[in-house]
């Protein structure tokens, strides 16, 4: 993927970076909100990487403009500013993710993945299957190999959630964030105990698992780990 | 319930006791200016009657009958005395003279005192007079009337008497609508203030007290207020400024130190260099863990939080829903009553009440969990109630401060932020935190006021 980065604390764009292209990713760093956003509307990159406050141009600013001009890159937004209502404020602006500083790189490559893959889906779908799992978000129902998994309305929205982000890393703020709209940790481990039970209920009594845990970064809904 | 608000309000009262001032000082003055001149005519009056008396009774002494009988009749019918009025009776009570005849129905005041009104024709037209006289008791059994007409002190009483009737209904009526008037005006502007004032509280500081213009004593402590306001608002705008762009200033260190540690980490060829690396990166995410926990506090305790309607039984029951599979089965028993919406902010109640359950599975053993969010009165309840070792008195203060742990908890993991951004939150809602002995546990009570739906 090619992603601009536009942060105006050097050494922390500096280690992004280098994280980013340990990754595999092509990144280019810009320091300050006027040369980022000239990079941005030359075009040509797969997701941006906007810190919040920039010298020049405000963060937010780039993100309106480009929106404004019809620009429709994945835009993540850094932030140091963390609170709900500045998240609302940036993904208002049309940013695509809102990300608080100090983040996990796990956490911030995980958003990317799926900002950039949501670019390329075609909307919502009615229809999702994974290998012989089949999800209809219309009907409500799960089925493995043909038969039928009943399920809670949460467990099924958890499902759903992996299912749209499948064969990517999901985290578990994002699943805290997608599933449930909480913007916060519950102390204890409870997504990784809802995850267990949807695993029970679609893995059991299959020879192929497809719910797998990634230690250190979340979870991923795939039959090619 | 509504008559009562009416008289409690200050209008209501401020023009009853105005109208009813007024109407008092009208009748005191007014009525003692009556009185004084009705004594004063009566009093003059009743001399000349009294004179009058004292001349028959010694013409009767010294004269025989017959010339005391034609003197009567003299006086009665001489046209010079004007308003006189003379009966005369005899021991049997025979009519001897006089210009009028009735004597017999007269019931004498001490003195022999009598008023009395007499039908006189004034050419087409019959008028009643007034007349006011003494019954004259002489030796021998005869007796003798002596009046005289009073009518038109009579009438000037009557008219006084309806004038300062009507002056003391007008000045009452008068009295009041000045004072309904008054309050009303005071009323409207303290009503302002106090709707103003609410607003204010609840967090929009940039609002400001209305003044109305007049530039009167009102508007006067509506100008200070607003100094105030303005420095209040300055110095909590300067605080967020401070305590933003510190946070800002943390965030941005840790975030270098964590990315540096986590090069660092990859490059690391020797097991020791990499679990160095390894434990700096799990310190600074429990330091950034601690300084989020710090920032939410601060902005509960900021005021500023936008609130809007949340419906907190929903809120509850995803709550219970999401910490289900954590507890064992019937650990955590929901009695959540539908529909019950506050005032609030969705994402710090969320947080505070999930602080609770999370501190009720972590201290409160394997027993039940009660989570109550019950209408009382205009107020929804939310109680958290566990049957673990609870909370000793004398350590409940110390509870909800920060960095505060308490002596059980020493083993376990936890930031010690956990109750006081409970107690934040409690803040910003209007509410206080209650912890209670739940014999055995702990109950953590929460009261909220209610949003009408």
């Amino acid at each position: 993927m090619k992603i601009l980065l536009v942060e105006d604390d050097r050494r922390a764009s500096d280690y992004l970076a280098k994280g980013l292209r340990e990754l595999g990713h092509a990144v280019e760093q810009t320091f300050d909100g006027e040369a980022g956003l000239a990079a941005a509307q030359n075009g040509g990159f797969d997701a941006l990487i906007l810190d919040r406050m920039l010298p020049r141009l405000d963060g937010l600013e780039i993100v309106k403009r480009l929106r404004s001009a019809g620009n429709s890159v994945p835009i993540l937004i850094l932030s140091a500013l963390d609170e709900v209502d500045e998240r609302v404020q940036g993904l208002r602006a049309g940013g695509d993710d809102y990300l608080a500083k100090p983040y996990h790189l796990e956490e911030l490559a995980a958003r990317l993945d799926a900002l950039a893959r949501r670019q390329t889906d075609t909307g919502p779908v009615g229809r999702l299957k994974v290998a012989d799992l089949e999800l209809d978000a219309r009907a409500r129902k799960v089925s493995r190999a043909g038969r039928k998994i009943d399920l809670t309305a949460r467990e099924f929205q958890l499902l759903e959630f992996l299912m749209r982000h499948a064969g990517q890393v999901v985290t578990r703020t994002m699943i805290l964030e997608g599933v449930w709209d909480y913007h916060f940790d519950p102390k204890t481990n409870v997504i990784d105990v809802h995850i267990s039970r949807l695993r029970q209920a679609v893995d059991k009594g299959h020879d192929v698992q497809l719910l797998h845990t990634v230690r250190g970064s979340g979870y991923t809904l795939t039959d090619d780990p | 319930m509504r008559g009562w608000t009416f008289w409690r309000s200050s209008i209501a009262r401020v023009a009853l006791i105005y109208g009813l001032l007024l109407a008092a000082s009208m009748t005191a003055v007014l009525g003692g200016v009556y009185l004084v001149t009705s004594r004063l005519l009566a009093v003059d009056g009743d001399e000349i009657i009294s004179i009058e008396a004292q001349g028959i009774t010694e013409d009767f002494r010294e004269k025989d009958l017959d010339t005391f009988v034609t003197e009567i009749v003299d006086r009665a019918e001489d046209p010079w005395v004007r308003g006189g009025v003379y009966e005369m009776r005899g021991p049997r009570g025979e009519f001897l003279a006089g210009n009028v005849v009735v004597l017999p129905e007269l019931h004498p005041a001490p003195g022999g005192w009598v008023e009395f009104d007499v039908a006189v024709s004034h050419g087409d037209a019959n008028a009643s007079r007034r007349i006011r006289g003494r019954i004259l008791t002489l030796a021998g059994g005869y007796r003798v009337l002596v009046g005289h007409d009073v009518e038109d002190r009579h009438a000037f009483r009557e008219v006084m008497l309806r004038s300062v009737a009507w002056a003391v209904l007008v000045t009452a009526l008068f009295g009041a609508l000045g004072g309904w008037w008054l309050a009303r005006r005071i009323s409207r502007t303290a009503n302002a203030i106090t709707a103003s004032a609410g607003r204010i509280a609840a967090g929009a500081l940039g609002e400001r007290l209305p003044v109305s213009g007049s530039g009167d004593e009102i508007d006067a402590l509506v100008g200070r207020f607003n100094e105030l306001l303005d420095r209040v608002d300055g110095l909590t705008t300067t605080m967020r400024a401070v305590l933003d762009s510190t946070a800002h200033d943390l965030r941005g260190h840790l975030n270098r130190i964590r990315g540096a540690a986590q090069v660092a980490r990859h490059a690391a060829h020797d097991p020791a260099d990499a679990q160095a690396a390894d434990l700096v990166i799990s310190e600074i995410d429990r330091l950034s863990e601690t300084l989020h926990g710090l920032l939410r506090i601060a902005l509960a305790e900021s005021g500023t939080a936008p609130l809007e309607k949340v419906d907190l039984s929903s809120v509850a029951t995803d709550l219970v829903d999401f910490y289900q599979p954590v507890a064992a089965a019937d650990q955590l028993q929901p009695l959540i009553e539908p529909g019950l919406a506050v005032r609030g902010h969705r994402q710090l109640l969320a947080q505070a009440l999930s602080n609770l359950l999370d501190n009720a599975l972590k201290y409160g053993g394997e027993g039940p969990i009660t989570v109550r969010v019950v209408r009382d009165g205009q107020t929804a309840l939310i109680e958290v109630t566990d049957r673990g070792v609870g909370i000793p008195p004398d350590e409940r203060e110390l509870a909800t401060q920060r960095f505060r742990r308490l002596r059980g908890a020493s083993g376990l993991p936890g930031s010690g932020l956990g109750l006081s951004l409970v107690a934040a939150v409690a803040r910003l809602h209007h509410s206080t935190l209650r912890l209670e002995d739940a014999e055995p546990g702990l109950r953590v009570v929460l009261v909220l006021p209610l949003e009408e739906p």
